[in-house]
Parts: structure tokens; sequence; C-alpha cells
């Protein structure tokens, strides 16, 4: 089994990112707890640009970072298939390249925020995305991200 | 029984609560909030593959509804 994401991790991801030029954004409940929201998830979601460059730049930063990755499976990578789940490496990480509810990465890229250089999909993104997936993990979680939403909104105009 | 110079004990309203909870989180550096944040347990079938790929996001979530137990929530219904 894999380890826990943490802070190092996370860190390490944003670092070999920026370093190859992949552009990327984390999205889902991992991008909101980065964003201060405080809750718990078993999932690390990762939003890349499904440029061919990007995508290959990607493929040669998961490497850098201990993903094993087969020809094929770099080639599927590399393809920006829609959605590519990655375990067996350092830490579990899903690949949403059209993640639910979000037009485009040039969209998100422009709103998204920088926390301690990890780039992460603005919350309005976040529940968007969790409102157009509507799964029942989602539902349960919307009510407390909208309240978390409406607090940092408050504290921001105080 | 409540005394009556005692107020009576009600339910808090739950949102009351997450706002306490939003400003404890904002008192916390990064670090330590994803120590709690992030966890692993197994999730059977999702787990037991080192690699998928799904050409659409409709290909994934079929794939989720079809395939894992459903009280991991993935699908639209329990």
């Amino acid at each position: 089994m894999a380890a826990t994401f943490d802070y190092r991790q996370a860190r390490e991801l944003a670092d070999a990112f920026e370093k190859r030029g992949v552009r990327y954004l984390f999205l889902g409940k991992g991008g909101a707890i980065l964003l201060g929201f405080p809750d718990t998830t078993q999932d690390v979601d990762v939003f890349p640009a499904k440029t061919p460059d990007n995508c290959r730049a990607l493929v040669d930063a998961l490497k850098h970072l201990g993903f094993s990755l087969s020809s094929g499976e770099e080639a599927e990578v590399a393809r920006g298939k829609d959605f590519v789940q990655l375990r067996g490496g350092p830490f579990d990480v899903d690949l949403v390249f059209a993640p639910d509810g979000i037009e485009s990465f040039e969209e998100a890229a422009r709103r998204a925020q920088v926390v301690a250089g990890m780039r992460v999909c603005h919350l309005d993104d976040i529940i968007r995305s969790k409102e157009a997936s509507n799964r029942v993990k989602d539902r349960e979680t919307l009510p407390r991200l909208r309240a978390f939403r409406d607090w940092l909104s408050r504290r921001s105009s105080d | 029984m409540p005394r009556r110079d005692e107020p009576a004990l009600t339910e808090e309203d739950p949102a009351a609560e997450w706002v306490r909870d939003f400003e404890a989180a904002a008192r916390r550096p990064l670090e330590e909030r994803m120590r709690y944040a992030f966890i692993h347990t197994y999730k059977p079938v999702l787990d037991d593959a080192r690699f998928r790929a799904f050409d659409t996001m409709a290909d994934y979530r079929r794939w989720c509804e079809e395939s894992l137990p459903g009280w991991l929530g993935y699908g639209r219904d329990l």
C-alpha cells in the first residue's frame, strides 16, 4: 500500500512539475484541504493541462517522483486520457484531464491559487466540479464545502 | 432538568460547529493540517490495480457505478 500523501510529497510533486513546466492544478477535496478546508480525504486529484507537450512533461515528472510506468502506461498518460488512476507509486494519485463541471484548464488556471508553491483550483471550481460529478461522496461534502466558501468570503471582507 | 437560571440545553446549529472548525484550521500550519487530512485505507476494487486509464469521464463514471461497492460513495446512488 502506498504511503499517505503528506506535505513533503505535495511539495516534491509541485517542484517536479514546476521544473519540467507541467501545467497542473490540485483539484477535489484534496485541493480544498490545501486551501484550508478542514476535512479528511483519501484522494489526491491532479488536473493537468491536456496538451501533448504537457502530457509528455507530466510522464517525465511522474517517473522522477517514483511512479513506475510501463511504456504502454506512459503512452496512455501522454495521450491525456480523460482519467488515469495511478497506484503503486510513492502515493496514490488520480490524473483528471477533463474534470466534470470545469470548462477548460485555461479558465481554471486563470482563477487558480498558489499555496506554498502548489497550484490549486479555485474553491468555486472545486465546488462546481463536485456539483457536476454528483456522486454520493460529493453530495455529502458539498454543504460543508459551501459553508467553508461562505466563511472564507466573510473573513476576507472583514 | 436545568435550573431556572441556567439556559436550556439546545442542539447546536451544525454550521456554528463548522465555523469553529474552519477557524481552528486557519490557526494551524499547512503541514500539520495535511498530516491529519490525507488518510489512506484500502478501498476494495479501486486499489486492486496499479494503473487504470479511461478514455472519457463517462467511461470512468460508468466503471465506478458498475464495479465499485456502493458504500465507497463513487457512484451516484448508494
